[in-house]
């Protein structure tokens, strides 16, 4: 049955693909293309779209992760605080209008922001040989009011052009997209992934509690801190690619857990493949509806996502409680 | 096959542990479980049970003295090893991701490169859960949930069980059930089992039952002998009385209120 439902989602991914690339927010013939056309093809739409892909393939996958790895459904990639630290590095830069590395600038201060910050919460959550759940947590939760303070100090005194621009790359700004980041992004985002498929088996024995993960040969610590780096990877990878989208990363482990279970070596492949999916859509609706305004995706996924995710959490068979 | 009969599978020698420094939690424990053995570790709440336990699993690791299993120090196995040996079920089986009974009970083959003989489907059947395979965990009542573990531990194929309390919140009809249950197994599949438990009167049908208070051994052998009214009045801080109803059966009386 779980294969029918990923078939299912994987024709649905395809059919998003077709219509972002030929169809909107204006119909391009694929096999009657002029230069501009052309350009427009493969300079901004197909990077574009392998963004937006690899952003939620990373969300996705790392949520699911993360609800595992903290015994918790209602953890966000998001919560351990990368975020936070990537917006404020990014805000930094844009605000001060630094782009020492040119347009490599943002999603590199942002990798570097999220990579801190991931250091930062493992240093906290760290006790007696191992990392903790409730301490990663907290960490990542006292670390992300931390930063989002002093974001909101320096866009309450900034310059009104450059603050717009900050609040578009907060909200997901995939207008970025190049195909020059999308080699390096997709390096730790595939990283992170098989550093996770290497241990996906332990990932479910986690889940069970420490300490029948213990009885079923798993060395707690050990699997917890590689499962956490592989976390970091994708999370900080995604953000640095076009910021910060919501929902993903808490919705779409719960939407997937609904068509093929709780097994954590189906569900985070299956959650890649939602959250990829769920983000190009909403990359395809946010540049379709009012254009040439486009809608930042952060925003579209909230939307789409808040209410399914309430609908979801009326299913009593979903959550299992 | 007599030296492996009279092998102790699981061996504590002077066995003491602190979770706090200078306050020592478990003294001086030495004792074995052998094979085919059933024992039964009575105390009260705080005695030092579950400690005895996660010891006896390596998830602690003793400040003083050594537990070996099948005579080699419990440390030196590699985890993957250690898990087709021994298992332990704690007393809270909580599941915060909705895992389906299949699911769960198939990562008893965690340890296994080469799966085993016994499936998934045979380790329900012996616990009694095939028409609840596709039901969520958090879904089953006490007695199923703990059913449901006991054959994640089935497929595990440890000789030796540790279970911490199997018998908490469950009413009387599935703490028969369990019992039967690993009753079975022991007769059936040579499992040795120790289990942790608070009950006096059942205790009182175990085979071997090891009496704990403080972190020490009070007695350890056959109920007959070790539970008399001075020791469990002793081991509980409660006025005990054993009663006895007929030749084979006997229970306590303590519910002087």
């Amino acid at each position: 049955m779980s294969k029918i439902r990923i078939t299912f989602f994987i024709l649905i991914l395809i059919l998003t693909l077709l219509t972002s690339l030929f169809l909107a927010p204006k119909v391009i013939n694929p096999f009657h293309l002029d230069t501009t056309e052309r350009n427009i093809l493969f300079s901004i739409r197909f990077p574009r779209i392998m963004v937006a892909f690899l952003m939620g393939m990373a969300l996705g996958a790392s949520g699911a992760v993360l609800q595992g790895v903290l015994r918790n459904p209602l953890a966000d990639p998001y919560i351990l605080g990368i975020s936070s630290g990537a917006s404020l590095s990014a805000a930094v830069a844009i605000l001060s209008g630094s782009y020492i590395f040119g347009k490599f600038t943002i999603p590199l201060v942002a990798f570097f922001g999220a990579s801190l910050v991931s250091i930062l919460v493992g240093f906290f959550g760290w006790r007696r040989g191992g990392l903790w759940p409730e301490r990663l947590l907290l960490a990542g939760v006292g670390l992300s009011f931390l930063f989002h303070a002093i974001l909101m100090l320096l866009m309450s005194i900034s310059p009104g052009e450059r603050l717009g621009r900050t609040i578009f790359w907060i909200f997901g700004d995939l207008s970025v997209a190049d195909w020059a980041l999308i080699p390096c992004g997709s390096l730790f985002i595939i990283s992170g992934f098989v550093i996770f498929l290497s241990r996906a088996k332990a990932l479910n024995a986690l889940i069970l509690g420490d300490e029948l993960a213990h009885s079923l040969g798993f060395s707690v610590h050990k699997e917890r801190l590689i499962l956490f780096m592989s976390i970091s990877l994708m999370t900080a990878a995604s953000v640095s690619l076009g910021g910060i989208i919501g929902f993903v990363g808490l919705l779409v482990p719960h939407m997937m857990r609904f068509f093929v279970g709780a097994d954590s070596r189906i569900l985070v492949p299956a959650s890649a493949i939602g959250g990829g999916t769920l983000l190009c859509i909403a990359d395809l609706i946010g540049k379709s509806v009012m254009p040439p305004v486009e809608i930042p995706s952060g925003i579209i996924t909230a939307i789409i996502g808040s209410p399914y995710f309430l609908y979801l959490l009326r299913r009593k068979d979903v959550l299992g409680t | 096959m007599s030296s492996v009969l009279n092998h102790s599978i699981l061996q504590f020698d002077n066995v003491g542990f602190s979770y706090q420094r200078d306050k020592e939690f478990i003294h001086n424990l030495t004792f074995s479980i052998g094979n085919n053995e059933f024992i039964g570790l009575l105390g009260a709440n705080g005695s030092g049970k579950s400690t005895i336990l996660r010891l006896a699993s390596g998830i602690l690791r003793p400040s003083t003295g050594s537990v070996k299993l099948w005579g080699e120090l419990l440390q030196s196995y590699r985890n993957g090893d250690r898990a087709k040996l021994l298992c332990y079920l704690p007393q809270l089986l909580d599941m915060p991701i909705p895992f389906r009974v299949r699911e769960l009970v198939a990562m008893g083959l965690y340890p296994y490169e080469i799966i085993p003989d016994v499936t998934v489907d045979e380790a329900l059947d012996i616990v009694g859960l095939v028409e609840k395979s596709d039901s969520y965990i958090k879904n089953l009542s006490g007695g199923e949930k703990r059913r449901a573990f006991i054959a994640m531990t089935l497929l595990q194929g440890a000789g030796l069980l540790l279970l911490d309390e199997p018998l908490a919140n469950l009413d009387i009809k599935y703490q028969v059930e369990i019992m039967r249950l690993l009753k079975g197994l022991k007769e059936k599949k040579n499992i040795s089992i120790m289990m942790a438990l608070h009950d006096i009167n059942m205790a009182l049908r175990f085979e071997k039952i090891m009496l704990i208070k403080n972190g020490k051994i009070l007695g350890m052998g056959n109920p007959k002998t070790v539970l008399t009214s001075e020791m469990l009045t002793g081991a509980f801080d409660v006025a005990v009385e054993l009663k006895k109803l007929s030749i084979r059966s006997t229970y306590a009386s303590y519910l002087d209120f």
